[in-house]
């Protein structure tokens, strides 16, 4: 049996952004596979958003090819499982680094080589990896900043690979959006960051959504880092940290 | 009074260590200075990427990273070079392991740049073609980052490849 319902797997789909990216895509039409380690939080936004809850922890090599697994064939791969966790190089403790590069860059590679197989046989897919706009340096982030650069690395070198079956393979680097994510900042630091963005708001999990929709259906863009971030990458420099406190 | 003779020291096992160990061998530093070269993994298509492959190819060679810089920042420090092959940067088919490692290393330096600005250190990525013909080019662009002058220039990616890579979008 043919079906012409598109499947979705949405990893990171309980949190801010998984889950604003989730309803958007059920809304465009696809099976939303929402796919989180926290159990409640996925079960809930699932209901929430009109997709079906998956516990994954992308992590874990078993726990991705079963997520793969229940997709039943995956038309998108929206890798937005994401850690932030971090401090200044000096007081970086390594396990801190490669937890960060396992969640955040290994994982979503390991699903990517999951899914490839099954979209080049059909001859189409996308890949959507949210990275982040700390990819172009972020003051304390250097596990964070190191793994998202490598995720842009990852889409770019995929992108080459997978063009020709059919798939395209970008980023979405997101600026500052409110999330649970976020929530922690220090006061100080979040006016800061705020004024530092051109067009005067945090960035919203829908904003981040928007992209993910455009580049689910743009077969013609690959290898390209989509930057949302209300224009912060192109304003104020880092030219006075405030991140203390990491 | 004669110059004190400033080391350099050289971290990390990649494929143009020996290309920058003969270039710095005619630097003369001007301040406590130190060159990375990330073992940058060879290339391998994404469907022989398996888990345990994946782990130690990108999760070593960072981890591997790491702690070659905080190696240098253990020791007096005014000047941070990395030194990265430049395909895996500008991207390249079959490369996923390695173009992960070569963007994080990048993205790790562009952070560390804005970190260590305060502590007066310089942070700098050299994407090097050392097949390009330009055989000097290493050499006069370490002497330009470690010498005289190079305290002002941080935070910048030099593509020394003889424009092997014009009209492709940089990362
Ligand atoms: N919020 C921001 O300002 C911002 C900015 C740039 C990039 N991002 C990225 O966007 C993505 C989503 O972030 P968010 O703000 O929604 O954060 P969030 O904390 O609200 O959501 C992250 C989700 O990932 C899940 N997760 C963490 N580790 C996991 C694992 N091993 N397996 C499966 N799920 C796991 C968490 O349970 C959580 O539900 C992340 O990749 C983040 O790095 C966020």
């Amino acid at each position: 049996m043919t079906t012409t319902t598109r499947t979705a797997l949405v990893t990171g789909g309980a949190g801010g952004i998984g889950r604003g990216i989730g309803a958007r895509l059920a809304r465009d039409g696809f099976r939303v596979l929402l796919a989180d380690r926290d159990a409640t939080a996925v079960r809930e936004a699932a209901e929430a958003v009109g997709a079906e809850p998956w516990v994954l922890d992308v992590a874990d090599p078993d726990s991705r090819r079963e997520a793969v697994t229940r997709t039943g064939g995956c038309d998108l791969l929206v890798n937005c499982a994401g850690v932030l966790r971090d401090a200044r190089v000096r007081r970086l403790e390594p396990p801190v680094f490669r937890r960060l590069t396992e969640i955040n860059l290994l994982g979503p590679i390991a699903l990517a080589r999951l899914v490839a197989p099954d979209m080049a046989a059909r001859g189409a897919g996308a890949i959507v990896n949210i990275a982040s706009r700390a990819w172009l340096g972020t003051f304390g982030s250097t596990a964070y900043s190191t793994a998202k650069g490598g995720l842009v690395g990852a889409t770019r070198s995929l992108a080459l690979e997978l063009g020709r079956h059919g798939i395209t393979v970008n980023a979405v680097a997101p600026g500052f959006v409110e999330t649970p994510m976020t929530e922690g900042l220090p006061p100080e630091v979040r006016r800061r960051t705020l004024e530092a963005i051109p067009v005067g708001r945090a960035g919203r999990p829908d904003d981040v959504a928007d992209a993910v929709s455009y580049l689910a259906g743009a077969g013609y863009v690959t290898g390209q880092v989509l930057v949302v971030c209300g224009g912060r990458s192109i304003g104020a420099p880092y030219a006075t940290p405030v991140e203390e406190a990491s | 009074m004669s110059t004190p003779v400033v080391e350099v020291a050289v971290r990390g096992e990649g494929s143009v260590l020996s290309a920058v160990r003969a270039a710095l061998s005619t630097v003369r530093p001007a301040a406590p200075a130190a060159v990375v070269v990330p073992a940058v993994p060879g290339p391998g298509p994404l469907a022989e990427l398996g888990d345990d492959r994946l782990d130690a190819l990108v999760g070593d060679t960072l981890d591997a990273v790491l702690a070659d810089v905080r190696a240098t920042l253990g020791q007096p420090l005014d000047r941070l070079v990395f030194v990265l092959p430049h395909a895996p940067l500008m991207g390249v088919a079959d490369g996923v392991a390695a173009s992960a490692v070569a963007h994080g290393v990048l993205s790790m330096a562009r952070t560390l740049a804005i970190e260590l600005a305060r502590d007066g250190v310089t942070v700098n990525v050299v994407a090097a073609d050392v097949d390009a013909p330009a055989p000097g080019a290493l050499a006069a662009q370490l002497g330009a980052l470690l010498g005289a002058g190079g305290e002002a220039i941080t935070g910048q990616e030099i593509y020394l490849t003889a424009g092997t890579d014009l009209g492709r979008a940089r990362p």
